[in-house]
């Protein structure tokens, strides 16, 4: 027995000598941080690792970059505003833009931000092109001009109304340092990451953390909140539990929802009296899509409206988002430039779904529980991303809505780059989709009905498709307001009376941060947040 | 015995050959195209035919299979994986300093599953079916029935939340291995101290120990020799719980956010990242293959008959 109990106690001793042998840096940015004085320093947590922080591609976190780079303009709710140019000049064809940048700007390495950076930056975005195809700026930009120390002339080959729009997005249209180029270019990695923004980034240990310090010398004044720290947290029970002992003490949702933290949790630690709960405005709208240009019941107009009828949107709102997110009645909520327009409200209402049906030839045939027209059964395939547990919920309650009213619904879970695939080739009846966020919307949304590899099937086989087409490529040139204002009312109304986007409810930000916390807000767009206007009481 | 050693090293190779193979096939048997997959990971917003065609020529996918296949094993041996079609990185200089941070957690976790599992299998044998084995047995099985997710998360309220002693996650310093090993090990432990414990049972009632008692040999020295036996079947299920360790740590990992190969393996995954997946399946096949062929050598060792086999 004594042995035993000696033996026992000599492996507990080993093994701790064991596990403190294999102690790392024994650098512990998050913890170290919650001690000194509760945090004066943002510590988030994130599901993914920053990644490649070159502004010019795509795999870096969108909120980590917008510290780090600035646009010329900035998209805010009052239209375009100025940010590092100081003003512009649009000639009366359109096709050139006049940039007066501000002046004393320099890159985090020191090297000064002027005519001659911007026109590199942008030559090196063009010279991946293809890879940028999305933002149809690309596809415009003819040439880029430093006329003086602090004037850039944008040349385009024709008119684009979105310039300035696109400009302002979190990428590819910002500044790196052109000391960071790689033999001219950044399409091929980069060798530093300096922007002019009001954080630079000072360390990076992948998949574990970054840590962002304040910009001293930034434009806009230094920022008051000197440190901010991003946590590599994959689990959403950790980032709680991490959240509860204060290891980290900010979140927000990114565009894939609450980064595994649920509703009710965050309200959980609302009520503890330490954090507080922010919601932006509507930031997008969750849908489905239905494909138009199917041979099956789906290119109905009836069948779509029915379904259309068939969400319930106040549960899906209430009970599955837990009210994280509102029921939405458009393809654009209010909010959304050009969108704020009056079209019919269809609400929740299986009586009026299941006459639509029945007006258009849909009957339910001895007793059957799928209606029939033409011996063809009222049956369509709904695809959702597998990876998202609501949509699954979602797709559910309106299976289960859409049976009450004959129509058979079969569901199918995917991965998100399958369902994507199926949204490019046509092979769909609906599937649950996403428009593109407040700082795309609608240009980026609407340009991409048109494209093949969007929602080209989805709005296909309406009526008037040709019609639609042609205003869309008509919008973007056009340079009166008005003019505009009435394009976008009859395309957007347009694809509403066809019901080929089904709204289901439109999505916000969401940012849980300590009490003490001051200035939280929201930017135009939900992949970043405005860090540099926060402070500590 | 160095001649055996190397002739059971020698025929792991065409093994390994077989490995490698069915790694590099995982690509093609793939629903979706390669290079529609790297564009989705890299985030493009829009993927059009054009950019498809332009990345499989830029990856070399429009070439005869077997030509790739042959190009990426001699690459594959000196560990170039080629670049990750994520990040666009090395993928050895994602798979390198992952593969490093779950070797040191599976390190520690091994030694803490051998030393209890013996400890606990040993004491449990001494005292079989008297209540400090029942007791043991019953708590062992209790915890081994938890889902690691849940046990780990109670863990973590516990000693991190609650009494404050530990971090909840990370990997920063040496008390961060204390959660991940304790959740690591109790899974293995309440298994393997059984295997040891009814061989030790087993032992105790074995000709050689009447022999020993007869001729006067203390307790201890009986009990030492009964060990030594049971560790035979001990060493093998040992040699292979490190591999099994790495390819499973991915509950752990993803709750402790250890940087590790199983956050690495599941992202890869989820992200169609093909060269790190097949990085990861090579790596982790190659431990198999090898930490088997060390446990054999090792029982060669310590049984001399085994060695007539070869």
């Amino acid at each position: 027995m004594k042995h035993s109990r000696n033996a026992l106690s000599a492996i507990f001793i080993l093994f701790l000598i064991f596990a403190s042998g294999c102690s790392g840096s024994g650098n512990e940015p998050a913890a170290e941080a919650a001690k000194q004085g509760q945090a004066r320093e943002i510590i988030y947590a994130s599901s993914k690792d920053i990644n490649d922080m070159n502004p010019h591609l795509y795999s870096g976190s969108m909120p980590a970059q917008g510290m780090i780079y600035e646009s010329l303009v900035e998209k805010t709710e009052d239209g375009i505003k100025p940010l590092l140019a100081e003003s512009w000049d649009i000639s009366e064809d359109g096709m050139s833009y006049t940039f007066h940048l501000r002046h004393g700007v320099t890159f985090h390495d020191g090297s000064p931000f002027n005519a001659e950076a911007v026109k590199v930056n942008i030559d090196a975005v063009q010279a991946n092109a293809e890879r940028h195809a999305w933002i149809k700026l690309s596809t415009k930009i003819k040439e880029v001009r430093a006329t003086d120390e602090y004037t850039v002339q944008l040349l385009l080959d024709e008119p684009y109304y979105p310039t300035l729009l696109e400009l302002s997005m979190t990428r590819p249209y910002v500044f790196l340092s052109p000391k960071d180029f790689i033999n001219g270019q950044t399409k091929d990695g980069v060798a530093g990451y300096d922007g002019t923004g009001p954080y630079r980034l000072a360390d990076q240990k992948p998949e574990q953390y970054a840590v962002f310090e304040a910009n001293e010398s930034y434009w806009g004044g230094a920022p008051q909140v000197k440190r901010i720290t991003a946590k590599v947290l994959p689990s959403g029970e950790t980032t709680l539990l991490a959240l509860q002992k204060g290891e980290v003490n900010f979140i927000f949702t990114d565009d894939r929802g609450a980064d595994g933290v649920d509703v009710e949790a965050m309200q959980s630690l609302v009520d503890s009296g330490r954090y507080q709960l922010l919601r932006s405005k509507p930031m997008n709208t969750k849908m489905i899509a239905a494909n138009s240009s199917s041979t099956g019941p789906v290119h109905e107009r009836a069948v779509r409206l029915a379904l259309w009828h068939a969400v319930d949107r106040e549960t899906i709102a209430g009970q599955i988002l837990h009210g994280a997110e509102s029921p939405a009645d458009s393809l654009f909520s209010g909010n959304v430039e050009y969108a704020d327009i009056p079209l019919a409200k269809r609400g929740y209402d299986l009586k009026h779904a299941a006459e639509l049906l029945e007006d258009a030839g849909w009957k339910l045939e001895n007793g059957g529980e799928t209606r029939v027209k033409n011996g063809r059964q009222l049956a369509l395939k709904l695809y959702y991303d597998a990876a998202s547990s609501s949509q699954k919920t979602e797709a559910e309650l309106i299976q289960s809505a859409a049976k009450t009213i004959g129509m058979k619904l079969e569901l199918i879970g995917e991965q998100s780059s399958s369902v994507a695939a199926r949204r490019a080739s046509g092979d769909y009846d609906l599937l649950f989709n996403q428009t593109w966020g407040l700082a795309y919307d609608p240009q980026s949304t609407v340009s991409a009905f048109t494209a093949e590899s969007s929602y080209a099937r989805t709005t296909g086989g309406i009526e008037g498709v040709e019609e639609l087409y042609a205003k869309i490529g008509k919008v973007t040139g056009t340079r009166d307001e008005e003019k505009r204002k009435a394009l976008y009312k009859e395309i957007l109304t347009t694809v509403h009376d066809e019901a080929v986007f089904i709204p289901i409810t439109h999505g916000s930000m969401a940012v849980l941060a300590p009490n003490d916390l001051e200035g939280v807000a929201f930017k135009q767009t939900q992949f970043e947040l405005p860090f540099e206007l926060m402070h500590f009481k | 015995m160095i001649r055996y050693a190397a002739r059971r090293l020698l025929t792991a190779v065409p093994l390994l050959l077989v490995i490698s193979f069915l790694a590099f096939l995982l690509q093609q048997l793939a629903p979706v195209d390669p290079a529609e997959a790297v564009l989705h990971a890299q985030g493009v917003p829009q993927v059009t035919s054009e950019l498809i065609a332009q990345k499989k020529a830029e990856l070399g996918l429009d070439r005869p299979l077997l030509r790739q296949y042959a190009s990426w094993l001699a690459s594959s041996v000196q560990l170039d994986f080629g670049l990750s079609y994520v990040t666009g990185k090395p993928v050895w200089s994602l798979l390198g300093p992952a593969f490093m941070h779950t070797l040191q957690l599976t390190a520690v976790s091994a030694a803490a599953i051998i030393l209890l599992s013996v400890a606990l299998g040993v004491y449990c044998a001494l005292r079989e079916d008297a209540w400090p084995d029942r007791a043991t047995r019953g708590a062992a099985f209790l915890l081994t029935a938890m889902p690691p997710y849940w046990l780990a998360a109670w863990l973590v309220w516990l000693f991190s939340v609650k009494l404050d002693l530990l971090p909840t996650s990370g990997m920063d310093s040496a008390a961060s291995f204390v959660l991940p090993t304790a959740v690591l090990a109790v899974g293995y432990a309440g298994v393997y101290f059984r295997v040891i414990r009814s061989s030790m049972i087993a032992g105790r009632n074995e000709d050689y120990v009447l022999y020993g008692r007869a001729n006067g040999l203390t307790e201890r020295a009986i009990t030492r020799r009964v060990l030594a036996n049971s560790l035979q079947v001990a060493v093998p299920m040992f040699g292979m719980a490190v591999p099994i360790l790495l390819g499973s740590t991915v509950v752990v990992e993803n709750v402790f956010a250890w940087p590790g190969l199983g956050n690495l393996s599941v992202k890869a995954i989820l992200g169609r990242d093909y060269p790190v997946i097949q990085a990861f399946v090579l790596l982790l096949a190659s431990s198999f293959v090898v930490f088997n062929a060390v446990s054999e050598v090792l029982s060669g060792l310590l049984n001399p008959r085994l060695r007539k086999d070869l």
